[in-house]
This record gives structure tokens, sequence and C-alpha cells, in this order.
């Protein structure tokens, strides 16, 4: 970094001088043009490597501090949950996960889909949940809850 | 009678129809004509192309008033400074006045025309940074945290700008006097090889400081090549590159927290602006408007800095710049090597920035793709697709677009600290 920065400095007091000969006629009969443009040149490359070497540096340094960060966590995670399962090997709560959720043909991908939602969930919060049962919601809607999903995401831009 | 005579010929004389007899000014109108059909069929970046057609015409219309070139030229309009010398005598003394290279910008207030006011915000280097915040709340520069090593490619694509600086000054060793070109100095060299940078506003930011005269035809110049990227990138990287290389997969880029995504831009920012500080009116600006957007606190800031303001200073900029392009300064071969000149920057910068993705295959155990290094030269997100692209084309199974993403948003801040590098020498 220093020697580009004196390299720069030392030519800078001739390319001030080239710069104050008008026309390019003038700067290209200086005797110094062609080092000046020269150094002008590697240095200025180098320098632009030089900075984004040091922001790599920089970002590497926090991506691997936030990824350990990351990595502790999840571990003090399933330490907590490999502890809690260990304590409490039954369920922790039985929950009627019935309201909200539908079943229309009682179809079994269905079940799959919002029992494994459940499990993301209860993995997440550390616990345990059973599904006892998966009914309709009683107010009758025009659309199911994928469909209009999907209406949702796709209104959310206006 | 007479009246009726003598308003028809007093009405002709102030028509533009007598300063048309300039053949040069017809010229210029034409070329106007050509920008659109550029701007409006071949829609080559129409959003700046238009505006910019649209001021060369405006400004080539004869008796027009709204741009005054002699106003911009220190030699017709210089400031006289007041010079203060210590009297000695327990005050400050007036002596003289002296003249400065400076300009008059209260002749350009009472005198200026419509376009000359918008012109402050580009002589004043105004604009660009306005557009460089808008871009900043656009862009994720996620891929780039997840791959740090995305910045050397980067870096490497702007060779581009430094090679041309060396093109543009070795022009000047032609005796080419006998055409009426005069050469090139070296801030209007430094000029030219910004093109290379492939960023709009960071070309127009330098020009605009170092070599005023040129802004019409290097902004002409640097968003046609920008919106030809698509034409000019792929067959420089199908040369430099083997098939095997070329459809090579790269892994999944890891996630990147918010915490990570709001401390990049003050870094940034912290580091650049202390080793460069003339970097730091775009690359500040550029990574304020980032922070505005990953802060998720300002999205009313957000939401205009991304569509009002910078279509507002769009237009600005756009029609302005092109008001610059007056028949003196375009009509030149300044102009003509200006354009061969930048399309050397683009290629040369492409190069560079694949061959150093060559460079990264082989130490990296070929787990880089080479292709992601032509994106280095800005151009968001044009340059990152035709890495998409060509390496779709390769191995249609690949997806390299956020991949390249990384050396694109790095390209935008490498050419604004090149840039800055050259105003701290040349500024």
């Amino acid at each position: 970094m220093n020697i580009a920065f004196s390299m720069l400095s030392e030519s800078g007091s001739a390319i001030e001088r080239i710069q104050g000969l008008g026309s390019a006629k003038d700067q290209l009969g200086d005797p110094d043009y062609w080092g000046s443009v020269g150094i002008l040149t590697i240095t200025g490359i180098m320098v632009v490597f030089l900075i984004l070497a040091i922001l790599i540096f920089f970002f590497w340094l926090m991506g691997t501090i936030f990824k350990a960060i990351d990595k502790s966590k999840a571990a003090k995670k399933a330490a907590a949950l490999e502890a809690e399962r260990a304590a409490a090997p039954a369920p922790a709560s039985v929950v009627e996960a019935a309201a909200e959720e539908e079943a229309p043909d009682n179809d079994e991908e269905i079940i799959a889909v919002i029992s494994a939602a459940i499990a993301a969930y209860a993995e997440a919060e550390g616990t345990a949940y059973t599904i006892t049962g998966i009914s309709k919601h009683k107010s009758a809607r025009t659309r199911s809850a994928w469909s209009m999903a999907g209406v949702n995401d796709n209104m959310r831009q206006f | 009678m007479e009246i009726f005579k003598s308003t028809i010929t007093g009405l002709i004389d102030t028509s533009g129809f007598t300063g048309l007899s300039d053949i040069r000014c017809i010229i210029m109108i034409l070329l106007s004509f050509v920008l659109f059909y550029l701007a409006i069929v071949k829609q080559y970046e129409p959003l700046l192309m238009l505006p910019i057609a649209f001021g060369m015409l405006l400004t080539n219309l004869p008796l027009t008033g709204l741009y005054h070139p002699e106003l911009w030229d220190p030699a017709t309009n210089p400031y006289f400074a007041p010079t203060y010398v210590d009297a000695g005598i327990g005050g400050l003394f007036m002596s003289v006045f002296t003249p400065e290279t400076s300009l008059d910008y209260g002749k350009v207030l009472h005198e200026g025309g419509l376009l000359d006011m918008l012109y402050l915000g580009v002589k004043l280097q105004i604009y660009p940074p306005l557009i460089f915040l808008g871009i900043g709340s656009m862009t994720d520069f996620g891929p780039l945290i997840a791959n740090p090593k995305s910045f050397l490619l980067g870096a490497a694509a702007q060779g581009g700008i430094f090679f041309t600086f060396l093109g543009a000054c070795l022009l000047n060793f032609f005796d080419l006097s006998g055409i009426g070109f005069d050469g090139f100095t070296l801030k209007e060299a430094a000029s030219i090889a910004i093109i290379g940078g492939a960023d709009g506003p960071t070309a127009i930011y330098l020009t605009s400081k170092l070599a005023p005269q040129l802004l019409g035809s290097i902004a002409v110049a640097a968003y046609s090549y920008m919106a030809l990227v698509p034409v000019i990138q792929p067959p420089i990287m199908k040369a430099l590159t083997t098939e095997k290389e070329r459809s090579v997969k790269m892994g999944q880029l890891r996630e990147v927290s918010k915490i990570e995504k709001v401390v990049f831009p003050i870094a940034v920012t912290v580091i650049v602006s202390l080793i460069v500080p003339s970097a730091a009116p775009l690359v500040g600006i550029l990574m304020f408007g980032n922070l505005m957007k990953e802060s998720g606190v300002c999205d009313r800031l957000v939401k205009t800095a991304q569509n009002e303001l910078m279509n507002i200073i769009t237009i600005f900029l756009g029609i302005t710049v092109g008001a610059t392009a007056v028949a003196d300064n375009f009509l030149s071969w300044k102009t003509i090597f200006i354009i061969v000149l930048g399309l050397i920057a683009f290629c040369v910068g492409t190069a560079c920035g694949v061959l150093l993705g060559k460079l990264m295959y082989i130490i990296s155990g070929r787990k880089i793709n080479p292709l992601i290094g032509s994106a280095g030269v800005s151009a968001v997100p044009m340059a990152a697709r035709v890495s998409q692209k060509v390496g779709a084309q390769t191995n249609p199974s690949n997806f390299l677009l956020m991949h390249a993403m990384g050396p694109n948003v790095a390209g935008v801040i490498g050419s604004a600290v090149a840039a800055g590098v050259l105003l701290s020498v040349l500024g």
C-alpha cells in the first residue's frame, strides 16, 4: 500500500507539471510523460486491487465469525432439544391441530404437508406435538387455504 | 403592407432557420435522430438514451437558448477571484482580481437557459451520486458477502480502464495533426478510459470533473456499449475459455444474515473512504442507499430513492448530458477515437475478468467457473445475465446468475474506486 502511494506521490509532482502544460502535444513533449503515464497505470490497478483485497479480508473474517456463531447456536439448540427429549420421551403436549387446517378430501398428501409444517414449527420451538386429528374449518370458504395463499402471493406486489 | 412585410421578415430573421446555415448543426440534429432510432427501435438503454438524444436535438436547434456552451468554458466565462493580502496594518486588504480556472457561476445563473440550470447538477457532481443512491437501494450485495473472493474479479475487470488510459496516451504518439486530431490530454485519456468501468454515472462523474467538453461523446459511447454487453462479451468469453471450464457447476452460496448485510455498507464506506477519499461521493452514497434498504427501517425513503428520485435524476442527467453534445465538441476526430477506445476498454475489461476467473478456476481446483469473471465489468445486471446465458449454453443445467452477481456488484465498487484513484491523481 505504502509503496503504491509513495510511487504515486513521487510521480505526482511530474504529473502536476505535465497537467500544467495545456495541450496534449506539449504534455507529450515532457521528458517524464511516459514514465508518469506508466506509473499511473500500474499503481492505479494496484490500488484498486489492494482496496478490494482489504475488503475481501474484512468480509472473509466477518463471514467466518458469523458462520462460527451460527454453528454454535445450532449446536446449542440441538443439545437443548436432545436434553428435552431425554427428560420427556413422551410428547410434551398434545394439541388438537384442527381448528384452522382443512383436509378437503382427507388427502394424505395434505395431511403430510400439515404434519411437516407443525414438525418444523415444533423443532424450532424445541417441543413436540402429537396430531390427534385434522378437520375442516367450520366456516365455509370459497377458496382453499392453498389457493388463497397463491392469490395473496400474486397480489402482494400491488 | 409595409408593417406586414417587416413583421414577416422580422419573424424570419429571428426564426431558427437562419441559424441552420451551419451544416454541422444539421449533422448533429441528424445524429440525434440516429440516437432516437437506437433508443426507440433498438431499445439501447432507452431510459437514458432517449433523454440524451432529445437533449442533443434541443441544443443543436439554433437560437433556442436552452443551453449555452460558452457559459461552461472557463476561457469564455472566467471567474475572477478577488485576492486578499495582509496589508500589515491590522487587516486584510483587497489588492487585485486574479483570473482563475473556475467558472463564473453568477453569469450562468443570470444568462443561462433551462438546460444550463439543469446542467449545474452535472457540473457540480450532484446527479451521479444521487443515481448511485437509487442503485444502492436496489442492489443486493448478498452474493458478494457470501463469496468475498468475487471482489477480485470486480477488480480485474477494471483492467480495461487502465489499459485504455495507456492506449489513449499511446495514440498521442502518432502524429495525427494532419487530419485535425491534436491528441488527448491526461485528463481526457482518463475520462475515456473510465468507459471501461461500464458504469454510466461513474463515467459522467469523472468526465464532468476532468474533461467536461467530452461529456456528450463519452456518455453516448458508455451507454451504447452497456446496451451492447450481450453482443460484445460472449465471443470474448468463449474465445478465452474451454468448454470444460464453462461447464463447471458452482456450489450453492451460503445464506447471508441480516447483520452481515447491515455491516457491509458501513464497512465498505469506512474502508474505501479512508483509503481513497475522492471515491467517497460515489461509494459512500451507493452504500447509504444500500444501508437504507438492508436496515429495513426506512421503507418510505427506499421507495423514493428507488423510484421517484431515481427517475427524476435520470431525466435531468440524460437531457443535460445530451445537451453538451454541441457540434464543436462532438463533430471531431476525438469522438471517433472515443468510440473506438471505449470498445477496447469494454473488451479488455471483459477479458481481464475472464482471465482472472481462469486463474481462480485453477487455484480453486476447478470449482470456480471462469465465466463469472466477465460480470466484473459492472453493467448490473446485464453482465451477470450474460454469464448465466453463456454458462447455460454450455451446460443447460448450470445456474451461474447468483454467482455472477457477486463480481457484478463488486465491479460497481471497483469502478467507483478506480474513478476515485484517477481523480485523486489527475483532478
